[in-house]
């Protein structure tokens, strides 16, 4: 099952209160937050709505928060040798 | 005549905006920007349902009636019809949000 990715690029501020009402809907609260709904055709038609202020893209897999979260995290810069083995083996 | 207080429109009262009466090359540029992310999103939103066998009207209208980027005149992408307008035509930057909302074809006959 694949999701839609939408993100907000463009503020709904000043809009028509039917578009306001669909960011709503759809939990698009600020810009640039990112949420993921499945590929349906009410989602489709919902993105119509509002497809000049959002960037949409179709995802495999849709990203908890907390993923999300840590997607954004820099890299520490550092790793702790005692547990790089165990990283390693995990990577292969 | 000279100096910090002499009698400019702007000074003699009022609110005095000016609007360019035509774009930049570099709004021109992200208008441009603008129609090609809506023609892409569209895409996206056809390809992901008939990927998964669903289809949808409005997207299938949009396709039918609405030309993309590539097949738009110059004349639409930076104007607009304006009925009050001498000779029916003004740059989409006097349109209310322009940046945000999709104004792509003419009235019949215009």
């Amino acid at each position: 099952m694949s999701y839609f990715r939408i993100t907000l690029m463009r503020s709904g501020i000043g809009m028509p209160q039917k578009t306001q009402g669909v960011l709503k809907a759809l939990g698009l609260k600020k810009r640039m937050t990112t949420v993921y709904h499945p590929v349906t055709q009410s989602v489709a038609g919902q993105i119509m709505r509002i497809k000049e202020l959002v960037d949409v893209k179709e995802v495999k897999r849709a990203l908890t928060p907390a993923e999300q979260k840590a997607a954004r995290r820099p890299a520490p810069g550092y790793y702790v040798e005692s547990r790089a083995a165990q990283a390693m083996k995990d990577w292969e | 005549m000279f100096g910090p207080f002499r009698l400019t429109n702007p000074l003699s009262g009022g609110l005095l905006w000016k609007i360019p009466w035509r774009l930049s090359r570099h709004q021109k540029y992200r208008q441009r920007e603008r129609l090609r992310n809506v023609d892409g999103i569209v895409a996206t939103l056809d390809n992901a349902l008939a990927r998964t066998g669903l289809s949808m009207k409005k997207v299938d209208r949009w396709k039918m009636e609405m030309p993309t980027e590539q097949e738009m005149l110059p004349k639409d992408k930076y104007t607009v019809f304006d009925r009050k307008v001498k000779r029916y035509r003004k740059g989409i930057h006097k349109v209310p949000k322009w940046t945000r909302v999709s104004q792509r074809l003419n009235p019949p006959g215009f």
